[in-house]
Formats: C-alpha cells, structure tokens, sequence
C-alpha cells in the first residue's frame, strides 16, 4: 500500500470504456459507462456491484465478447479491444485467460476433462508429442489438487468444486498473465469457496499472475483483493486500495454496500443498520461526475461540489482514526 | 468434567486424512456409447422390433438377387393358372394379374424403397448437417441463408418432382435427386435453430476464450450435444422418404415402369382390390411394417442416445 501506484507496471488499461446494447429501434442500454481505470501487473483488482451492475460486462469485454461502443482496452500498451491483427489475437488469448461463474455450465459435458484442459493446448499446438501434452495435463490437474486418473472422467461425475478447479486447471495450462475470475466462488457451497480462492491465491504466487476478480461479496472480495472498485449501474463509483476502501468509504453508494455484509458475531449483527443507498443525497445537478483522486490512489466518483464535501468527511474521519 | 478419570483408550482420536484420496472417484467409468447400446437393448420391445427390422432390411436387400425380378419380365403371362392365386405354401403371397409371384414383386419393390430412402437421407444429413451448423453460429450467413431458405423451401415438392421427372426421365437416379435437392434446406434449418440453442452457453463461450475455431467448436462442442435430436430426426426422415417413392411411384413420377417399387405395386394392384384383396393389402403391410420398425428403432436409439436417460 506503500507504494505509489506511479512505479508501478501497467498490464491492462481500460481507457474510458462504454459497452452499450441495443435494445430496439435506435434506442441503446449502456451497461458501461465511462469506465476508466488502470491494473497493475501483480495484484488481484475486486471489481464489485450489485446484480446488473456491469461488472460481468466488463468482464467479458476484456475477453473480447462484448465489443466496447467507445473507449479502449489496453493490454501491455497494445490495444486489444476493436479489430486487431491475427497474431496480436492470439498472443491476447494466451495471455488472457477466464475463470467462469458456473462450474456447470462451463465444461462441456460431452467431452472428457483430458479433453477440456487441453483444449488450449490443441488451440495453440503448445506441446511436441503427446507424452508432453498428457505430462503438461497431469500437471495442470495436480496443481489445482486432482488426480491424474481423472483425465478419462467426464464432467458431470465431479463436485461443483472439482468442476471449478478443472475450470481453473484449463486457464492456468495456457501460462497466462492475466486471469479475468467472473465471481468464480458464487456458485460454491460455502464449505469449498475457501479451498476454490486458497488455491487462486497460491498459483497467483506461483505463476506470478494478475487477477481481475469480479464479486459481489464483500467479505470474500476483501480476503483476496489488493485493490478494489466499486461499480454501481455502469458507473465506477469508487476505487480504492482494499484496507482503505473498508476503512475510509465515501461515496454512498459504497457505504450502503459496506454496510449490507453480514456478521459472524451475532450480537454486532443484532446492532448492524443497513443504510439504503438513495440516490437523490448525491448532489441535483447536471454537472458532470468523474473519477477525481482524493488520496493517492483513492478515486471517487463525484461532481467539484461533492468531492469536497468527501474531502471534509475524509478528513474527519482520518482524525477519528488518528484519535484511538 | 474431568477428562483425568477416563481411559485413554475412551478419548476419541483423530482419524487420518488423506486429501488427494478424497478426490478420488470410485464410481466405474463412464462410456457414452457403451450407455447407449446398454439403454437401447435394456427395451424387450425395442429389441424385437430391431431384430424385425434387421431381418426385414437383410431380406429385402438379398432376396431379389436371388429372384431377379423386374416388372417387364412376364414369363407366365399366357398361363391362365398362375395368375391371381392365394397365398399358399407353394406361393407364399400369391401371384398376380400377370402370373408373377407376389413375394419377389413386394421384396424387389421393397429393396428400391430402402435403397432410396437411405441414400437420400445420407445425403440430406450429409449436405444439411454441416451447412446448418455453420448456419447456425454464423450470424452473416444467417442473412442471406434465411432468404435462400425462404425461396427454397416454398417450392412446392410436386411440381419439383413432376418437372426433374421430365427433365431427368424416370429412374432411380432423377428420383434421388428429386428427394435431395430441396429436402437438405430443411435438415440445414433444424440444425441452426438446434445450434442457435446452445451456440451461447457458457462452455462455449469458454472454448472461445481458449482460442478455439469454429469447426471444431461445432464437432466437439456442437453435435456431440445434437445426437439424440438428429437420430431423431433421421428416424421420422426414412419412413417419410419411403413414403415419398410410395406416393411419387404411385403418381407415376417414380421409377419408372422397369423398375420395381412397392409405390408402383400398390397402385398396378389397386385394380384388384375388390376380387383379390391380398394383392393391395401385402404390399401396403410390407410398406407399414418396415415403416414402423424403421421409426421405432430410430426413436429409441435417439432416446438411448439422450445421456440423461443413463442414470
């Protein structure tokens, strides 16, 4: 948290991206708006909101499945998003790789799970014979701790677990650098998310990955994430490092979210108030919000007006801080 | 409480526990084809009409070669006692106006019937299946394929027939032609609405993030998933195309008076009906018995093929 987020390398660039659909004659939806931040090489960036907030959109417009209605997205300086060359194509699917929501839709469930992990290598013929490729395999499923033997299996004779970590397995055979994880736990029973981000978060150490974590759950997403944004209807409302962000909230739309995660304790979670986020105590005006920097490295998303009203807040609540 | 008093034998201990042993299946393997043949003949019923229908098939693609029938040949047609008999034991379907034995007739008309029908639905889904799939994923093909459909598909069948009967003259070859040359839009549309289904699932949107083609998309993620529906379809399409060559053969726009076919049986002994029912009525059953067997077997070997009837 230290360090400056200046020094720090780039790896993927979202460069004020819209991501609109169609919806009728001339009229369009837009799920992104303006959306523009930056992910450095190394950490794993929380991408959070609530259902239909965009964050899944994004999410596959870095995977190039949704294509972006303006803006640009930039992957070690080169632009991926629009038409791009063959080569840079393939370079960009190496590099990115998906870890999926559902374990089971995911897989294809005719096809062996020797056949779902190499899939990438076939793709990309990334092995000389086929004692390499079963090596490679064998490996990729021992990492995400299955077996060998499970090779000639098919999907549906695993747990949602397993699933996932073949999911994950497929992904990480390709030696990517950048894992877009579409709320890779939320269709886990709750007894195996642990083991699903334990495992992330050792083949992030291993592999020296970056993740782009997409979640909807606060208390998972501030275990795994170093930096986190807030998204609230297609609007990124707030990033900040994790510790400050559950420290020093202040745009509304965070709070109420912050406030909404449950308790273990339940006798703070008899005294916890839910705060509604209500959109009419932002400021009325037709000025234009954007991102501005509060602290380095804390965005907020807000009009000159309210940003220095956050300024205040922010400011007392350091002092509060500062005081135990 | 105190533990001190008890023996330590009492205490309860912590068992071992092996991860990697807990991700161990110890369900046996599954085979997809080996399910389906185990769930096909699981059926008494569905065995006996394969056997039926295996027989019927064997038969009919054998016996003419040993009778060398063919409707121009009339050797007995001056011998006024070999014509119109019952079925008896020495002639087991009877014979006809012309002296001919009935059996040779229905089995000769019987091997074109299935000769035909197979072929055509060979090259239906042949032609169909690939063009449907591609079809089906490709959003600018689907552009300008839905108006090629639209054209095609409104051509009415008769008129088709009645004018390559014409063009081609009759015989097995023009009446081949006749049953393809439109009928593989149709197998083409089914397979892209099927493809459309599951095109955006997410497995599918996996395989496109791991870098994989569309061809082998459509073979390996695709049509393993189609199997059960185009069994099906090719179980309702055989007995449609024999009755196709019935109907056309009967219409006289089949294969031609040289060629034997249960159409044309069914409409040379139609004239008979009233004094000699069985003439009309054994082809006619010969035509619905192998029709029948036909698409029962295809049903249950579609349902077979459907894994969540492998449980």
């Amino acid at each position: 948290m230290s360090t400056t987020n200046e020094d720090r390398e780039v790896i993927l660039s979202i460069k004020h991206v819209d991501i609109s659909f169609d919806v009728g004659h001339k009229k369009k939806f837009y799920a992104v708006k303006d959306a523009n931040f930056d992910i450095y090489k190394g950490e794993t960036f929380a991408l959070v909101g609530e259902s239909g907030s965009g964050k899944t959109t994004l999410g596959r417009a870095i995977m190039r499945i949704n294509p972006c209605s303006a803006g640009e997205i930039d992957f070690e300086g080169k632009r991926i998003s629009g038409a791009i060359s063959h080569e840079e194509d393939r370079n960009v699917v190496r590099n990115i790789q998906m870890i999926f929501q559902d374990p089971a839709a995911s897989l294809n469930e005719r096809a062996t799970i020797e056949y779902c992990v190499s899939e990438g290598l076939y793709n990309f013929h990334l092995y000389k014979d086929e004692d390499e490729r079963i090596a490679k395999v064998d490996k990729a499923l021992q990492d995400v701790g299955l077996l060998p033997e499970h090779k000639s299996r098919y999907p549906h004779e695993f747990s949602g677990g397993q699933r996932q970590r073949v999911g994950i397995a497929r992904a990480m055979i390709m030696d990517p650098k950048f894992i877009v994880a579409d709320e890779p736990i939320s269709a886990l029973d709750v007894s195996i998310r642990a083991q699903v981000l334990n495992l992330m978060n050792k083949l992030k150490a291993e592999k020296n990955l970056t993740y782009l974590f997409i979640a909807h759950d606060l208390s998972v997403v501030r275990f795994i994430a170093d930096r986190i944004a807030v998204i609230h209807l297609g609007e990124i409302v707030e990033i900040a490092d994790s510790e400050t962000l559950f420290l020093y909230p202040l745009h509304p739309y965070t709070i109420s979210l912050l406030s909404s995660v449950p308790m273990p304790d339940p006798i703070v979670e008899r005294t916890r108030r839910h705060i509604d986020y209500d959109p009419s105590q932002l400021e009325q005006t037709d000025e234009k919000r954007e991102l501005r920097e509060i602290r380095p490295g804390h965005f907020v998303f807000a009009t000159k007006h309210e940003f220095e009203g956050y300024e205040t807040k922010l400011r007392g609540l350091e002092a509060e801080r500062a005081a135990l | 409480m105190n533990t001190e008093n008890i023996e330590s034998q009492d205490l309860f201990e912590f068992a071992a526990y092996d991860e990697l042993e807990s991700e161990h299946i110890a369900a046996p393997r599954y085979s997809y084809w080996k399910s389906v043949w185990r769930t096909f003949f699981k059926n008494k019923f569905t065995v006996c009409v394969a056997v039926l229908l295996v027989i019927i098939v064997t038969f009919a693609l054998i016996q003419p070669l040993h009778s060398g029938y063919s409707p121009i040949n009339t050797p007995n047609i001056n011998n006024s006692e070999l014509k119109f008999l019952k079925p008896s034991a020495e002639h087991i379907f009877g014979t006809d106006h012309v002296g001919n034995e009935v059996f040779d007739a229905v089995w000769a008309g019987a091997r074109n019937s299935i000769i035909i029908s197979f072929t055509c639905t060979a090259i239906n889904m042949l032609v169909g299946i690939p063009i449907g799939a591609l079809w089906g994923f490709s959003k600018r093909m689907d552009k300008w394929m839905i108006e090629v459909y639209n054209v095609v598909s409104n051509v009415p069948f008769l008129l088709l027939a009645m004018i390559l009967s014409y063009v081609l003259g009759a015989g097995m070859r023009s009446l081949i032609i006749t049953m393809t040359c439109t009928e593989w839009i149709f197998v083409a549309y089914f397979i892209r609405t099927q493809v459309m289904i599951i095109r955006d699932r997410e497995y599918n949107m996996a395989s496109k993030c791991l870098g994989t083609s569309t061809w082998t998309m459509i073979v390996k993620n695709i049509l393993p998933y189609l199997i059960s529906v185009i069994m099906t379809y090719v179980s309702r399409q055989i007995p449609n195309l024999i009755s196709y060559e019935v109907f056309l053969s009967y219409m006289g726009l089949g294969l031609g008076t040289t060629n034997a076919s249960l159409g044309q049986s069914i409409s040379m002994y139609t004239s008979y009906m009233n004094g000699y029912p069985h003439l009309f009525w054994i082809p006619v059953g010969v035509l619905a018995i192998s029709s029948f067997s036909l698409y029962i077997v295809g049903q249950k070997l579609a349902d077979a093929a459907d894994p969540r009837t492998h449980m």
